[in-house]
């Protein structure tokens, strides 16, 4: 099952509370695209504001395609994507728009600091300018010490620092990372993940898209969900999961009697349970397939007062982004 | 400024941007600098010095015997030579401030920006496409039109400072060899065609080199297409024309031919004086011109169509 935003749905049309920004900065209005015979995206309409956004699916729902729309790479077949106003492909809505994307081709041959100062002349600045913000924006990414090496030595990581360097350069109103913590170390992604937090406390808006969603979860709570080119759900992944009711959820209970637990919440005073299974090599797990799992829960909790049941261990398995994924997929999805 | 910004040295931009007009600079610089990187390149620039340095002096040469020692002899393998008699080998190569003299200077300069540009190609263009690195620019507050504008002011940046501006530096050694007060003014049309045949050279490679590279993409195809154009379509229709006594319109495959006619008269020399064989006319080698630099046009607008980059 596919959830789908409609497109007067009143809650998406409402900037989040936290966002600094007033207006949509990202506007994407019933927006389909083709590549020949192939529908990348289906009517996709949303509004993006301030703070941080994430953008997770899995290959092929879509998640390239919006990207380069939103960039401006890309022009829609159907629909309208703009920034503050102004059509995104226009290059004054790039003034606005600061893009890393996934890819890092650059001209091996160039500094990190030459190729940031050509980006930064591309971006309209005069070459003072230009050298005076290069260093401005190597310092803010860890890099300056390191830029004048030459872009075919650099490790995964120092792109990826390089490519956010060149992002920031015209300090923009909205940046869209495509993948921007893949190959970094954890203590660089850690270094990585504050400087986008500090982005967002300073009105930025950022639309991250990653397939880290752990770590994305960390960072935000908005979470756009692509599948099959259309979004199927957007907020965060309690919120999804609130809406999720239907779906199944595994939880793992620990207790000294799992047999016995099982035939309690097999019989008729839990509806929400569809099956349980003893697991094999704990003689004191039980897996428990439910529905409904906040009524599950309730009811689970009645039942450990009145039974006085000793539990170890409660734990839902799959109350993950990828679990999410997985059900908003029909359990095709790879993440 | 937030605490963590102060902490973290946020510094936001307050500056003014200049229009996208000035990207397409910065990018015909950053060309440049990458031609200029390639040690390998650096035999091709000695060499084009060399032809350079060989006019320069040879002018000056001329001159000098002219003026001075026409009349006396030196000796040559212990035969005493005329010193006038030089004077009839060198006359054979124009090197006396006349058209032809700039037209051959620009043919071979051009032949080394040619042989640069076709092993440049790939990395000034094609790796755009090839690695997919035409979103980082596309990205920024430019369009296609800065893209391309960018990319042929860098080519046409190359083959003027290989090409024009030698002419130029010749042509004003010219003035000051012979009479400076009445040699700018009788040959004010060699300036102007120095200046036109270096647009043309600008325009045409430029929109060729930029098709061809974002078509093959990679430095071997893209020489080997070039070597077609310029080395295989000159013998063809050398064969044709010559040997087989074709029509001299079958020269018109002859790309390099074809500028080198169009640039002559630019210049105002006659072209029949300088090239063996029948010619075809230069109105008809600038429409072959003016074709291939639209199809060349038209194959870029398909190929970056709108601002969707097709890779």
């Amino acid at each position: 099952m596919i959830l789908e935003r409609k497109p007067t749905t009143a809650s998406t049309d409402t900037p989040p509370p936290r966002s600094p920004v007033a207006v949509s900065l990202l506007r994407f209005e019933e927006v389909s695209k083709w590549y020949g015979p192939v529908l990348a995206l289906n009517q996709v309409w949303f509004p993006l504001a301030g703070g941080i956004t994430g953008l997770v699916g899995a290959n092929g729902s879509g998640k390239s395609t919006l990207i380069k729309l939103a960039v401006g790479l890309v022009k829609p077949t159907i629909g309208r994507v703009t920034v503050l106003g102004v059509d995104a492909a226009n290059w004054q809505a790039h003034r606005l728009v600061g893009y890393c994307p996934d890819h890092d081709a650059f001209y091996e041959d160039l500094s990190g600091r030459a190729f940031l100062r050509t980006m930064a002349a591309l971006n309209g600045m005069s070459t003072k300018a230009a050298a005076d913000r290069t260093e401005a924006v190597l310092d803010r990414v860890g890099m300056s010490d390191r830029a004048d090496r030459k872009l075919r030595g650099y490790s995964k990581g120092m792109r990826q620092r390089i490519k956010l360097a060149q992002a920031l350069l015209h300090d923009p109103a909205l940046l869209i990372l495509d993948e921007p913590l893949g190959g970094v170390d954890p203590i660089g992604r850690q270094e990585l993940v504050e400087v986008f937090r500090s982005l967002a406390a300073a009105g930025k808006a950022l639309l991250i898209s990653s397939h880290e969603l752990e770590e994305l979860e960390r960072l935000t709570s908005d979470v756009i969900i692509l599948a099959r080119g259309r979004i199927a759900d957007r907020g965060s992944v309690s919120d999804i999961r609130d809406r999720l009711e239907n779906f199944p959820l595994t939880v793992r209970i620990d207790v000294p009697e799992p047999r016995a637990l099982a035939r309690l919440l097999l019989a008729d005073m839990f509806p929400e349970v569809l099956g349980c299974d003893l697991l094999a090599g704990d003689p004191t797990a039980l897996l428990v397939r439910i529905l409904r799992p906040r009524t599950f829960f309730a009811a689970f909790a009645r039942l450990v007062i009145e039974q006085e049941l000793e539990v170890a261990r409660f734990e839902p398995l799959d109350d993950s982004a990828h679990a999410v994924l997985g059900y908003l997929l029909g359990g095709s999805g790879k993440t | 400024m937030t605490p963590t910004d102060a902490l973290l040295r946020y510094r936001p931009w307050t500056g003014e941007f200049r229009p996208p007009i000035c990207a397409s600079w910065a990018m015909a610089r950053s060309s440049l600098r990458l031609m200029m990187r390639r040690k390998l390149f650096w035999a091709l620039y000695a060499l084009a010095a060399l032809i350079f340095f060989f006019f320069f002096y040879g002018q000056y040469l001329v001159v000098w015997i002219q003026l001075q020692t026409a009349n006396q002899s030196v000796p040559v393998l212990g035969i005493n030579v005329r010193i006038g008699d030089f004077l009839k080998f060198l006359d054979r190569l124009n090197l006396n401030g006349s058209a032809h003299t700039f037209g051959n200077f620009i043919w071979f300069q051009g032949y080394i920006s040619t042989i640069v540009l076709a092993m440049a190609g790939a990395v000034l263009i094609g790796n755009d496409f090839h690695h997919g690195s035409l979103p980082f620019y596309l990205a920024k507050p430019i369009d296609k039109r800065h893209y391309l504008l960018g990319k042929i002011l860098g080519i046409g940046l190359f083959v003027n400072l290989l090409t024009t501006l030698p002419a130029l530096i010749l042509y004003f050694q010219a003035g000051l060899l012979y009479d400076w007060q009445t040699y700018y003014f009788e040959h004010l049309r060699e300036l102007v065609g120095i200046l036109a045949y270096g647009l043309l050279l600008t325009c045409s490679l430029g929109l060729l080199l930029t098709a061809t590279a974002v078509w093959v993409k990679r430095t071997v195809p893209l020489i080997m297409i070039w070597a077609g154009l310029f080395v295989l379509c000159r013998m063809l229709g050398n064969f044709l024309v010559d040997g087989q006594r074709f029509d001299e319109r079958w020269r018109l495959i002859d790309l390099w031919n074809d500028l080198y006619l169009v640039g002559l008269w630019c210049l105002g020399a006659d072209p029949i004086t300088d090239r063996a064989g029948p010619q075809p006319q230069p109105w008809e080698a600038l429409l072959v011109i003016v074709a291939v630099g639209l199809l060349s046009a038209a194959f870029l607008r398909n190929r970056i169509q709108g601002v969707e980059v097709v890779s």
